[in-house]
């Protein structure tokens, strides 16, 4: 009998364990050292992953498409980009609970425990090479970020941690049993394992002669009905994470009850890690599977209609967020059904560019808000002649996420919509569009309210502006405008057909 | 120079930010009287070649501008506006650093939109202007203004999104390797040349062309505006700063007429020639419909903005007629009516500074205002298609065109040039004739500044009414050019 020892291989896994290491350190070092310390240590911490996912420290992960754990964790180019998406959301989270997380009642070490967990999380989910990873990833995101919306001590932060615990653990068990399900079908976890034998069962002339073909006669027709619904179970049980409706019914709750800082990080960073998931599953283990495409494109169609009506009925600017938040998943979730070379760096393009500009402006509501309950749109009249840094920099993100040219916004759309119509989902793109002018509508008034001329007194909070919060908003718009202008920056990375054929499989 | 033409307003929006207060003025006015030196140039060298660099290789995304024939007309005209518009935004306006600031903001999205010869780049720049349109609207309008920007906003970007889907569909139903209107070589790293297609090269299949070109018609026909898309137009001017220079910026910005034309004509031959009768009669309806409901008004405002749409129902109809004559007076109204009609919004302006209202039936202006009265009237001539002056020539032509294509439909339009009398001499009659009211404050004649901000315009629509060579040497080959590429699409059978 013969033992072969796992591929363990730490060099993949660098980036996360930096994460890790900066949880570790905050649950220990609370006990001795401010939070502020352990804030900055764990900033620094993410700087380094960020910049081990890079070329440029010498040891870097980038085009060298490692993996480890028999392929359980591939770090190549498509987690990397992610990855980065994740780590630059974490640092503008960071940033701005360092002013924020006092006035919130959160400023304790467990918080930044907690949340350098999440990250790990997320960042695990990116770097997963199979479903149990990217199980692990999703359930060490979904608990520290369970405790993060209720860690706050008020009533409507504990009914909104309740409520995202309870329908998180919903979804996490639909996930699973639709993960059994398409073990069931395929006999693998792994994702290349999955896409091969998915490609196999459906293009039984592609089988290679001297596989084994017992296995692959027997899979053939039995297991489709059971492949098909492990791909839609976890495509429910995903839906609940990104937010798609109908399973979005926790996302307003949680995003207005948490706090601020942690809105921030729970729609931007949470929300491109299940992306990331679903790219993983859904574009490389399932991209030949059959049905899944037909079931998304409606939960994106009731996504896009339900998300926008819901914000443009919003009076709550930070509830406005959150609702707007739901009808970026549409857009976003659109990139999925199209082939990957096309829709993945689409996917990633806008991840990038989403996390930007909800970032800054969950930024500025957490400056200038006087309480957790953010800012009513009414407030932000005049703000232009208060803090017209603010002003300018929300108008822009505003814009941007309103899909107008030339931010960032107008090209993370423009990409979604070639994506879906490219692929034959032109009712789709059409629908998107209508309900993108509803959502033009949404973002323009507050945008339009912040430069009328007011003469009631102001009604934020006085003290709203502090360096790291106001470092996160510029580093925000300076992204949202050079993206746009140049989207070439980041673009020419993903769109690489190469990164994205590994993806889906092929090529293995 | 091109680029720095686009550009430089932009900078200069920026510069005034920045540069402290006193400065200001002299900053816009220096930049925009620049930019208009600047087109004048490149005028007198006869317009710019095609520049073409990679924008969003990946995408086939290009940056591609070039200035010349209708696009280099139309440019000179807005930086003219433009200057004019900046020139009584500082006399009349307190503290007028960020109106300046918008007003140039805007000049390089309507540059941009002229220069443009790359249908991603062109909704780039056509929404990069609406942005500041809209900020002028929220800082500077009247109290209804929130009704009027979102009524604006939604209509415009329900169109311009519709728009984009057909941008898309362009370049992915022909097959061309990148939205650029005109293919050009690029040379790849091993020093081959390749060539790579433009969408005029490959002609969309019907009956997809019809699709996508009635979702770039939508976009077009809010901006042109064409009835039933007209409805933003109205309260958009009359919410609008009372001084009128942000009603001039936004009469340069129907830029409809023009989007039909450079990029509509040569990418959906097939759809624009099916479509004719049906859009020629939409804009016949437009032109008298909008005169009509002008007789009605008793808002200078709400009237100059139905004017302008009933001169847009003839520009659509010229257009739609794809006949060389109508397209040319098509254009030729469309360039020209940014004059009178913008000059027009600012007397509104200076009537409004003196007696404090727009309503049409003040009465007696003329008795200590007769200057102003004298220019306004002039203006009003131009607009209503007084031979001699710079709207004849367009409407004449137009007409004239219109008539070869489909007469019925051309005659009903005709009869928009009494109504346009009835409206315009009316409105200016109670106005400015008529009786005095009795208390009524002193009303200033022009003086200084204002003699140039209504005079050039006019001196301009009066040399142009006359002496028209100038401006066809422009229109007349690009016409020709365009509606070449529609005849070679459709088989040499226009």
């Amino acid at each position: 009998m013969t033992y072969t020892l796992p591929d363990v291989n730490f060099l993949p896994l660098m980036p996360i364990l930096f994460v890790l290491l900066g949880a570790i350190v905050s649950t220990v070092g609370g006990f001795n050292t401010s939070r502020r310390n352990v804030t900055w240590f764990n900033i620094a911490m993410l700087v380094l992953a960020g910049l081990s996912m890079t070329s440029l420290l010498g040891f870097g992960l980038w085009n060298r498409d490692l993996s480890a754990f028999n392929g359980g964790v591939r770090a190549d180019n498509v987690a990397l980009m992610i990855g980065g998406v994740i780590v630059l959301g974490s640092i503008m989270s960071l940033l701005v609970s360092l002013d924020t997380a006092w006035r919130a009642r959160v400023s304790f070490p467990e918080f930044d425990a907690m949340l350098m967990y999440a990250i790990t999380g997320c960042l695990l989910i990116a770097f997963s090479g199979d479903l149990i990873v990217m199980l692990i990833g999703l359930e060490i995101m979904s608990l520290a970020g369970y405790v993060l919306a209720t860690l706050q001590d008020s009533r409507r932060s504990e009914e909104s941690g309740l409520k995202y615990f309870l329908l998180g653990s919903a979804g996490s068990a639909i996930l699973i049993y639709g993960i059994a399900f398409l073990y069931g079908a395929t006999g693998s976890f792994n994702y290349a394992g999955i896409a091969g034998r998915v490609a196999e069962v459906l293009n039984p002339a592609t089988v290679n002669a001297a596989a084994d073909a017992a296995t692959t006669v027997a899979l053939a027709p039995n297991n489709m009905g059971i492949l098909v619904a492990g791909a839609l179970l976890i495509l429910a049980g995903f839906s609940f994470k990104v937010a798609l409706a109908p399973f979005h019914q926790w996302t307003p709750d949680v995003y207005s009850g948490a706090p601020t800082s942690i809105s921030l990080f729970l729609s931007t960073v949470v929300k491109v890690a299940a992306f990331a998931g679903m790219l993983r599953v859904f574009s490389g283990a399932l991209v030949d599977a059959p049905a899944w495409h037909s079931v998304l494109q409606w939960l994106i169609a009731a996504t896009l209609i339900i998300g926008n009506m819901a914000a443009y009925f919003q009076t709550n600017f930070k509830r406005l967020m959150a609702y707007s938040a739901i009808a970026h998943t549409g857009f976003l979730a659109m990139c999925l059904l199209a082939q990957p070379s096309a829709g993945g760096p689409a996917l990633v393009y806008y991840l990038l560019t989403y996390t930007l500009m909800s970032g800054v402006a969950f930024a500025i509501i957490a400056a200038l808000q006087r309480n957790e309950s953010g800012l009513s749109i009414g407030d932000m009249r005049g703000l232009f002649y208060r803090h017209p840094a603010y002003a300018v920099a929300l108008a822009i993100c505003l814009a941007s996420l309103a899909g107008l040219p030339p931010f960032a916004g107008f090209f993370g759309k423009y990409l979604a919509f070639q994506a879906a119509f490219q692929n034959g989902y032109q009712w789709l793109t059409v629908l998107a569009a209508i309900t993108s002018v509803i959502s033009l509508v949404y973002y323009l008034r507050p945008a339009m309210l912040m430069f009328m001329p007011d003469r009631t007194p102001a009604r934020e909070y006085a003290h709203g502006q502090r360096p790291p919060t106001n470092a996160t908003v510029l580093l925000g718009v300076l992204g949202v405008i050079l993206l746009g202008l140049i989207p070439s920056l980041w673009y020419n990375f993903a769109a690489n057909p190469g990164i994205w054929r590994l993806l889906a499989g092929i090529g293995q | 120079m091109m680029h720095l033409m686009i550009f430089l307003p932009l900078l200069a929006a920026l510069l005034v930010m920045v540069v402290p207060n006193k400065w200001r003025e002299e900053v816009a006015i220096g930049s925009t009287l620049l930019t208009l030196g600047l087109g004048l140039a490149i005028w007198l060298s006869g317009g710019t070649g095609a520049y073409v660099r990679d924008w969003v290789a990946p995408l086939g995304i290009t940056y591609s501008v070039q200035l010349n024939g209708v696009s280099l007309i139309f440019a000179v005209i807005t930086a003219f506006m433009t200057f004019i518009a900046a020139l009584y935004a500082v006399k009349r306006i307190p503290n007028p650093g960020t109106m300046l600031g918008l007003i140039l903001a805007m000049e390089t999205g309507l540059l941009g939109i002229f220069a443009s010869r790359d249908l991603v780049l062109f909704y780039v720049f056509f929404e990069w202007a609406l942005i500041p349109a809209l900020m002028m609207l929220a800082i500077y309008g009247g109290p209804s203004r929130m009704k009027a920007l979102v009524k604006f906003a939604a209509f415009t970007l329900f169109g311009s999104l519709l728009m984009l889907l057909s941008i898309i569909g362009v370049k992915y139903y022909s097959g061309a390797d990148t939205f650029a209107l005109y293919g050009f070589d690029v040379r790849l790293a091993d020093g081959t040349l390749r060539h790579l297609s433009g969408l005029t090269e490959r002609v969309v299949p019907q009956p997809v062309q019809n699709w996508l070109f009635l979702g770039f018609l939508l976009a077009m026909a809010v901006k042109l505006p064409l009835w039933p898309l007209h409805a933003w137009l109205p309260d958009f001017h009359e919410q609008n700063h009372p001084s009128g220079v942000p009603d001039v910026m936004g009469t340069l910005y129907k830029v409809g007429g023009y989007g039909l034309f450079i990029f509509a004509m040569p990418l959906f031959p097939n759809a624009m020639h099916d479509f004719r009768p049906v859009l020629m009669g939409l804009a016949a309806f437009t032109a008298l419909y909008a005169a009509w409901i002008a007789f009605s008004q008793q808002n200078w405002k709400r009237l100059l903005a139905y004017a302008g749409l009933s001169h847009m129902g003839f520009v659509a109809l010229g257009i739609f007629s794809l006949n060389e004559t109508a397209i040319i007076g098509a254009m030729y109204l469309l360039a020209f009516q940014n004059l009178y009609t913008g000059a027009l919004f600012l007397s509104v302006g200076m009537l409004q500074e003196r007696i404090g209202s727009v309503d049409t039936r003040v009465g007696g202006v003329m008795t200590q205002a007769g200057a102003m009265g004298g220019l306004t009237m002039a203006l009003w001539f131009a607009s209503i298609a007084v031979p001699g002056l710079a709207g004849f020539i367009g409407e004449f032509s137009v007409l004239l065109g219109a008539y070869q294509v489909q007469p019925w439909i051309t005659a009903v339009a005709a009869l928009t040039v009494i109504a346009a009398a009835a409206y315009a001499l009316t409105a200016f009659q109670t106005t400015f004739w008529q009786a005095r009211p009795l208390g009524a404050v002193a009303t200033r004649d022009l003086h200084g500044l204002e003699w140039f901000v209504l005079g050039l315009p006019l001196a301009l629509a009066i040399f142009f009414g006359v002496y028209t060579l100038p401006a066809l040497n422009l229109i007349q080959p690009a016409v020709q050019n365009v509606l070449g590429l529609a005849a070679r699409a459709l088989g040499g059978n226009p």
